[in-house]
């Protein structure tokens, strides 16, 4: 479980910019009330039910099953920190429970806001692949389950937001050009006008922490799944495109100012004995920015996608116990950071 | 996205047809422009030869239409959640729930969506039936042209084509044609 995910590796398509899709689908049972008003005896039914339909399937084999009653904080922790569950889900419940699958492409999470959300993660930019994955999953377990459908509306989902396709298809990009260059505010507003939607992925709005961005799809209803992952993959490539303009604007604008930057984050990550979270963000936005600006040597986009997920607070709790003192975290996380980073690449 | 034809601002969510001195022109409007015009839904609005035409089909919507505005006391015969429950929660109770408050929750998903039709994947035991609904779908959008276009043979045999089409496969529970879609 605290082995990097696939999904981390760099090596899909524009990982440079784009360093993650994510593909869900939300499914409820037939016959039974959604999780928000079910009995723990329905919520019972549906997990055994839904556990029992993804045993024999071939795409989640060898998939470890985790049961929230009985996970402790850290694991919960861990779980939301590498995208397998939501925050929300990761506090817990009677009849929740999360199936990950091998290197945590694929995962699914049992009783969250619907009895079902299957999920896909792939590196880089791969909308479509990520939703054809999905549904070759889901083809296996349709043999033996039966769906809340409507013929008009689609699947039907506790919140009328998500009926229809119940797909959801976002990209963790990382925007920092575009950020330092001032024009996020307008590209994000237009993205919206995409009927796509966009949020800072660590921190608010166009001011996110290290320019992490996750856009994703609005809307659910009205369109094949193939059509919204093919818009939010259109809409990704061009974002890459621009963001890949607004890196070369920050080189031909000061590029020994950005060598510096880059190299100072190097520096400070490879030898400071206390880091903070947000500062590891920050650092790792810097150097994320000068390995694909090919500025710094000896380390890579993998490594540093790592670092983004295994420095957060449950990872270290994980790792080193819940009960440190906040400077015993921020030691912890600077030997972390300065042992992946000084280990041979 | 259709823009609204009186605001030329808001995206259009009703599309608002009407008859004057006998002749038909459709309006696309968003909701405020449509409330300040009094167009509130149903079919009151729409004069006599179009509604004529529809009523056939109709029957149903409109009678629900009669029944009430607001909805707050709709009640879910399967989880027993109201509609008022669940504007307060945000979270229908299950799957019955869409079908209990399908007139309340029309125009919602119209606005979250900007449809409300699903076109996309179906569960491999229902794709027949939904392919013949997708069909009487279509059918009733050529039969929404047909009368917008004045063609009112085209859409008495639509209409007659329609009916048969529910009465064999005995769908006769499925809305009918609402000329106030806006189909983006």
């Amino acid at each position: 479980m605290i082995e990097p995910a696939s999904w981390l590796a760099a090596t899909g398509p524009l990982s440079d910019v784009i360093l993650s899709t994510r593909v869900r689908v939300a499914r409820n049972l037939d016959g039974y009330p959604f999780p928000n008003r079910a009995s723990d005896d329905e919520l019972s039914e549906v997990r055994n039910t839904l556990l029992e339909a993804m045993s024999g399937n071939n795409y989640l084999a060898n998939a470890v099953v985790i049961r929230m009653e009985g996970a402790d904080d850290a694991v919960r922790d861990v779980l939301a920190e590498r995208h397998l569950v939501s925050g929300d889900f990761a506090r817990g419940g009677v009849g929740r429970a999360v199936v990950v699958g091998e290197n945590e492409v694929a995962s699914a999470m049992v009783n969250e806001e619907d009895h079902l959300r299957l999920q896909c993660i792939r590196s880089g930019l791969m909308p479509t692949d990520a939703w054809r994955l999905v549904n070759r999953i889901e083809s296996e377990m349709d043999r033996n389950l039966h769906y809340a459908f409507s013929s008009d509306w689609g699947y039907l989902t506790s919140c009328p937001t998500n009926a229809g396709t119940g797909l959801r298809a976002s990209v963790l990009a990382h925007l920092i050009g575009l950020a330092r260059g001032g024009r996020i505010g307008q590209i994000l507003s237009s993205i919206s006008k995409l009927g796509l939607s966009v949020r800072g992925y660590y921190g608010e709005g166009s001011s996110a922490l290290g320019g992490f961005f996750q856009v994703s799809n609005q809307t659910t209803l009205g369109q094949t799944e193939e059509d919204i992952a093919y818009t939010v993959e259109r809409v990704a490539t061009q974002l890459a495109g621009l963001e890949g303009e607004a890196r070369e604007a920050l080189v031909e604008r000061g590029r020994r100012e950005l060598e510096d930057e880059v190299h100072r984050a190097f520096g400070i990550l490879t030898s400071a004995r206390l880091l903070t979270a947000h500062e590891v963000m920050e650092r790792c936005s810097s150097l994320r920015l000068g390995i694909a600006l090919e500025l710094i040597d000896g380390v890579s986009l993998a490594t540093v996608n790592r670092l983004l997920v295994v420095t957060q607070p449950g990872h270290l709790a994980y790792a080193h116990g819940s009960g440190s003192s906040e400077i015993e975290r921020d030691a912890a996380r600077a030997d972390l950071v300065r042992g992946e980073l000084t280990a041979t690449e | 996205m259709t823009t609204c034809d009186e605001c030329g601002e808001r995206p259009a969510t009703i599309r608002y047809t009407e008859m004057v001195d006998g002749a038909l022109s459709t309006w696309s409007l968003c909701d405020e422009c449509a409330a300040r015009r009094g167009v509130t839904g149903g079919l009151s609005s729409l004069t006599a030869p179009l509604v004529n035409i529809l009523m056939g089909l109709l029957g149903e919507s409109t009678d629900a239409a009669a029944r009430g505005e607001d909805g707050g006391g709709t009640t879910c015969p399967q989880c027993s959640m109201s509609y008022g429950e669940f504007r307060a929660e945000g979270r229908l109770g299950c799957g019955a729930c869409y079908d209990a408050f399908k007139r309340e929750l029309l125009p919602l998903i119209r606005r979250i969506h900007g449809s409300t039709e699903h076109v996309g994947r179906v569960p491999p035991g229902l794709s027949g039936d939904v392919e013949s609904r997708r069909d009487l779908r279509r059918m009733e959008m050529d039969l929404e042209r047909a009368v917008r276009q004045e063609e009112y043979e085209r859409a008495a045999e639509l209409r007659d084509l329609i009916r048969t089409r529910r009465e064999e496969t005995a769908l006769s529970g499925i809305e009918g044609v609402d000329v106030r879609d806006v189909d983006d």
